[in-house]
């Protein structure tokens, strides 16, 4: 699988603080990244706003006589089957699907971090071992192994959480593995070396600089593929548990009723599209300051 | 353009509709033709064209017909019976029927030591421990099957059964032609094989996941069916096989969503069949082996919270109606109506005399799956919890697979859940020995001999109003209890074209409905 | 060539193992088994008994020890559930449904050709549009087209598939009564099986009235399963189209005073060929994901919708036998990715 070049340039010396200005400064004049810079911001800020704008309390939640109410003036996005407002939990629901989108690449980026320098450091049958996992855990396609895995810890939000960042860590082992494989064979950290300099310092002196912008890149494009996954299990029933707003989960519920309730699906379909098109405008956006040899494609 | 397709589709149909192909919308394909090796509607709907059983229902009731069997008599005490077979029936491969059949039928189901139980290759028979107790040794009722004559057969058993009749009424257990078991072994039931017996269809091919064939036996014992062919389709969506339905793809569609009564009534190309009555039930199981629904007024404060009448308005579109017990309204040995009508106050008041003013958290599980008695769990557990939040219980919503749920329940894991029935056979009996028998104790945290020495009572003896008197007394105990809240029995929503007439529903769901009487008008 | 081919299948081996060894572990350690599934709301503890026996279940996982130690004879360690399995596998015994005893390799059959023509047409739809769209953006960089391209491209990785295909629905076939909701085929039509493909096989048996029956239903699966490869494909050609204009040989192409078209045909696309090649394999195991989803929603009878509903039924062959023919399927699309390469660029030298 080693096939496939991770975008990795090794720059000898640690980035200036010139060069963070600069790629601040392109970024600025990127069109189609302040697009998805002014979306991902929009759903942050609403979603941090939305205790204070609209308090809303999903489990006392229910109005019955309201049951599939089309939308309207008073109801936006119209009504589900207990007659709950979806603008509400359309809104609210923003708050899940950026956390566990966030919170999975983080994890998996931590995760995979730790293991692509252990697996590329240490080498030997550690390596070994890592790249045969890695291998493994990329010859699933990725829904059906997060389903495996929700199916064996059970279905919640946590737990959905996990099964996503389990599917993305090889993303990140390869990029830090590659990196520390190149930077190690270098002059400066053999040079290092042989001067009796700290190898573990040296690791975090030279890769965690040197990986920084295909991790960056990695993470912001990883968001988006995050809430896609946390949208499809919790649609498969593996993810959030009702009566929590989740995207997918809502759409479920309105797959049920598409025939004489299509609002219950349309409306947070569109949050989940709207919100994924924010982070990929970005992470283009952010591939294209920060990564010299796309930079122009 | 929607005016061409629209005339192109009524082509094609229309080239179909003249060889009188009967299409049935389900909600799946059958696990397998070998009936007594399958459990599930889906399996059952296909297989109960094909192979029969001992004894029928009558069309849409409850009441005992005679089918492979023509009359039945038992000993005194019930526990020998004799069953006079019908003769001059052959299966569909020619093989007689006969007694021999019958005791190679129900020796293959009871004797695991049977040269083609096949149970070595993964065959499990699993209704026939539930309806029988369990294969020989294992806690089996038939002990021993004696071919009387050519046509008549006799049962021992290894206690008294007054009501084996209706035992073998059960859908599972259709008789099977000894001659193609032995012949496919293992493969028998599958799609490569099918099924071989007696009934009005013979299987022609089932192509998985896709359709099911069957055609029509000219040699009918009862005579010919209408139509010439049946097609099974599975779709899993309700409101995918209602949209077949409408298109005229599909020509009957069962377990419809109850919320499209409205528009199905309304289309005049389409036609409602609900049963009258369906024995079924719905109810929430509370745990006593948590707390604190140890605490019997933590219970009875539960069961004045829920607005039941709210909910079943809400989510089973007239169908339903409010359980008053937990044996279904339309059979005897009703209990007093359930006492605890909704009240949130007296809720509150219950709950702070119990020690809990402020109310407390548990989790409430629902089914991952819809039933008849609960047509839409996840919304009902929402709309039930937010009562429940209304009087100051928080619950978590839990739910899992299917498959873990059934076996979790009995643990004791769930403080309190959702499940129901749906009968096997007419009787009392089949519910409420089913959730305030022995298994109480694991089930719910309920340990009663009382209930249980009524229940056991009841089933030895043959006097129908002093079993009604029993099984009141034992509703009326689990109310007093609170040991479960009985919720809803149902019926299920299924239509089909107007041109098609003679589907009865039955009260023992669809797959119980023989398609023999079926017609397809032009 | 044949060296490296053969040494890349034996650096498979390890992988697979590995994968009956996650999956078998993973799906022992789910609770409740077939068991518990298959009897119900009535599993009295001497049928649980009784079915565990029947099926296998009551032997150790991985290695038989007790037996073992009883017996005396090492051998009797592998008398295991997982070595059993494998055993099978060596003499491609995949073994039997636990629910429907059908022979998983009939199924797989059936199954994988009904995945295999919608993942087929999403990437024949992918590349058909993706391609030209793609080649159209780089030569017209910068342009409204590029734009509009581009952020079209981008839209199409940003649905959610099965919302894709509830829409879908609910416009062409609900409103509009253009498409078939759901199925393969009509009731009434039948095919002749040849490969299991049925718009193909319709074909083979000249039956353009089925051919186009099965096409009808394959349009919307096909058309919500290629949406994100299609924006892959389209953002993956652009960039390497300019990449590749961009290089020496075109200036030197386009100064010789050859054609724009001509350049772009010959020269430029097919050496960008190479890594849109890369990413139509890649996106192979993205599509089988998404093909679970769209399986779902329009009820198609393939390996993804299969294999989930194994996983909820506990049905261990099935999840184990499917599982394991995903994983090799794609790695054989990996492969073939690979010795592609060999076609296009005769320059990759397999030492």
């Amino acid at each position: 699988m080693s096939d496939v070049p991770a975008a990795v340039t090794v720059a000898p010396s640690v980035r200036g603080r010139s060069l963070a200005a600069d790629a601040f400064r392109r970024f600025f004049k990127h069109p189609t990244g302040l697009v998805g810079l002014f979306i991902v911001g929009f759903f942050v800020v609403i979603s941090l706003l939305a205790p204070v704008l609209k308090p809303y309390d999903a489990a006392r939640d229910r109005d019955l006589r309201a049951r599939l109410a089309p939308p309207s003036a008073e109801r936006w996005f119209g009504a589900d089957e207990l007659g709950r407002d979806q603008f509400t939990r359309v809104w609210h629901g923003g708050r899940i699907s950026l956390r566990v989108g966030l919170l999975a690449v983080a994890f998996a980026a931590v995760t995979g971090t730790v293991l692509g320098l252990a697996s590329g450091y240490v080498g030997g049958w550690l390596d070994t071992f890592i790249v045969w996992l890695m291998d493994i855990v990329l010859a699933f396609p990725g829904v059906l192994l997060a389903i495996v895995i929700v199916a064996t810890l059970g279905p919640n939000l946590t737990n959905a959480l996990i099964a996503i960042a389990v599917t993305q860590v090889p993303l990140y082992t390869r990029i830090v593995r590659s990196v520390v494989l190149s930077v190690r064979e270098t002059e400066f950290v053999q040079a290092a070396k042989a001067l009796g300099s700290n190898s573990l310092g040296v690791v975090f002196k030279h890769v965690l600089p040197n990986s920084l912008s295909p991790l960056i890149v990695q993470l912001t494009l990883s968001i988006g593929t995050a809430i896609l996954d946390v949208a499809a299990l919790g649609f498969l029933g593996l993810g959030a548990q009702p009566p929590q707003p989740e995207w997918g989960l809502m759409i479920r519920d309105g797959f049920t009723q598409f025939l004489r309730a299509p609002w219950m699906s349309i409306f947070p379909g569109i949050a989940i599209f709207l919100s994924v098109v924010g982070f990929n405008l970005l992470g283009d956006a952010i591939r294209d300051v920060l990564d010299p040899r796309l930079r122009d494609a | 353009m929607k005016k061409l397709v629209t005339a192109l589709l009524a082509l094609v149909f229309l080239g179909l509709a003249s060889a009188q192909t009967l299409v049935m919308g389900v909600s799946g394909y059958p696990s397998s033709l070998d009936s007594v090796d399958s459990q599930d509607g889906n399996s059952l709907v296909v297989s109960a064209q094909i192979t029969e059983r001992l004894v029928d229902f009558v069309p849409g009731g409850t009441d005992l017909v005679p089918s492979l069997a023509t009359e039945w008599s038992a000993n005194e005490d019930a526990t020998v019976w004799n069953f006079k077979l019908r003769e001059g029936v052959t299966f569909h491969d020619g093989t007689p029927f006969n007694a021999e059949a019958v005791k190679f039928n129900v020796d293959r189901w009871n004797d695991p030591s049977h040269p083609y139980s096949g149970r070595d290759q993964g065959k499990t028979f699993v209704p026939w421990g539930w309806v029988f107790g369990g294969p020989l040794g294992e806690g089996n009722l038939i002990a021993e099957v004696t071919v009387v004559d050519e046509y008549e057969v006799q049962f021992t058993l290894t206690q008294p059964a007054p009501f084996l009749p209706a035992l073998w009424a059960a859908v599972y257990f259709q008789f099977d032609s000894p001659a193609a078991v032995m012949e496919h072994g293992v493969a028998y039931g599958t799609p490569a094989v099918g099924s071989v017996g007696t009934g009005p269809f013979k299987f022609v091919e089932w192509i998985e996941g896709e359709r099911l064939v069957l055609e029509r036996n000219d040699d009918y014992w009862n005579g010919p069916a209408n139509v010439e062919q049946l097609v099974f389709r599975g779709i899993t969506e309700p409101t995918a096989r209602l949209a077949e339905l409408q298109a005229g793809t599909v020509d009957i569609a069962v377990l419809l969503s109850v919320d499209d009564l409205a528009s199905v009534e309304a289309d005049p190309n389409l036609q409602v069949a609900i049963p009258e009555t369906e024995l079924n039930v719905g109810y929430i199981a509370l745990h006593q082996g948590n707390e604190p629904l140890d605490n019997p007024l933590v219970r009875q404060a539960i069961a004045h919270a829920i607005d039941r009448d709210a909910i079943i308005e809400a989510f089973y579109g007239g169908l339903g109606v409010t359980a008053q017990g937990f044996v279904p309204s339309t059979m005897f040995g009703q209990p007093d109506p359930w006492p605890y009508t909704y009240d949130p106050e007296r809720a509150r008041e219950l709950l702070a005399e119990a020690g809990f003013p402020d109310g407390f958290s548990t989790e409430f599980w629902y089914m991952p799956v819809s039933r008849p008695y609960y047509p839409a769990p996840q919304p009902i557990a929402e709309t039930i919890a937010s009562y429940l939040a209304d009087v100051g219980i928080e619950v978590e919503l839990m739910t899992e697979d299917w498959t873990t749920y059934l076996a979790d329940y009995q643990t004791g894991k769930f403080p309190m859940y959702m499940l129901g029935w749906n009968a096997d056979y007419a009787d009392p009996d089949n519910f409420l020995l089913t959730f305030f028998g022995p298994s109480a104790v694991t089930d719910l945290g309920w340990d009663d001999p009382e209930t249980r020495d009524l229940l056991q009572q009841a089933r030895q003896v043959a006097d129908q109003d002093v079993r009604a008197g029993l099984y009141a007394q034992v509703g009326n105990n689990v109310a007093e209890a609170v040991a479960m809240i009985p919720f809803a029995h149902n019926r299920t929503l299924n239509a089909m074209r107007s041109n098609i007439s003679g589907w009865v529903p039955s009260p023992l769901g669809y797959s119980s409905v023989s398609l023999h009487s079926v017609t397809k008008a032009e | 060539m044949t060296a490296y081919l053969l040494r890349r299948l034996l650096g498979l081996v390890p992988v697979l193992v590995g994968v009956t060894l996650l999956i078998f572990f993973l799906t022992r350690v789910i609770p409740g088994d077939p068991a518990t599934a298959m009897l119900g709301q009535r599993a009295a503890p001497n049928l649980v008994q009784r079915l565990r026996t029947d099926l296998g279940l009551d032997r150790p996982l991985f290695l038989n020890l007790p037996k073992a130690r009883e017996t005396g004879v090492w051998t009797d360690v592998l008398d295991s559930q997982y070595f059993s399995y494998m055993s099978g596998l060596l003499r491609l015994d995949l073994g039997r449904s636990i629910y429907t005893l059908i022979p998983i390799a009939e199924s797989l059959r059936h199954r994988f050709a009904a995945t295999f023509e919608l993942t087929l047409a999403a990437m024949v739809f992918a590349v058909a549009v993706g391609l030209p769209a793609g080649v159209l953006a780089a030569t017209r960089r910068g342009t409204f087209a590029d734009t509009a391209i581009m952020l079209l491209a981008l839209s199409g990785v940003s649905f959610p598939v099965f919302w894709l295909a509830i829409i879908m629905i609910y416009v062409f076939s609900v409103t509009l009564g253009w498409l078939p909701p759901s199925g393969r085929l009509s009731i009434g039509m039948s095919v002749d099986q040849v490969t299991g493909m049925y718009v193909l096989d319709s074909l083979l048996r000249g039956r353009l009235d089925v051919a186009i029956d099965a096409a009808r239903h394959l349009v919307m699966p096909a058309l919500a399963l290629g949406t994100i490869p299609l924006a892959i494909v389209v953002r993956m050609t652009r960039s390497a189209m300019l990449d590749v204009l961009g290089q020496d040989y075109v200036r030197t192409a386009r100064s010789k005073g050859l054609s724009e078209r001509r350049v772009v045909r010959v020269h430029a696309l097919r050496n960008a060929l190479l890594p849109v090649v890369t990413v139509i394999g890649l996106s192979f195991g993205s599509l089988l994901s998404g093909a679970l989803l769209t399986e779902t929603v329009f009820s198609w009878p393939g390996i993804g919708r299969w294999v989930y509903d194994a996983i909820a039924a506990r049905d261990y062959p099935v999840i184990q036998g499917g599982v394991l023919f995903v994983a090799v399927m794609f790695a054989v699309v990996n492969l073939l990715v690979d010795m592609t390469y060999a076609l296009i660029d005769p320059r990759i030298q397999y030492s």
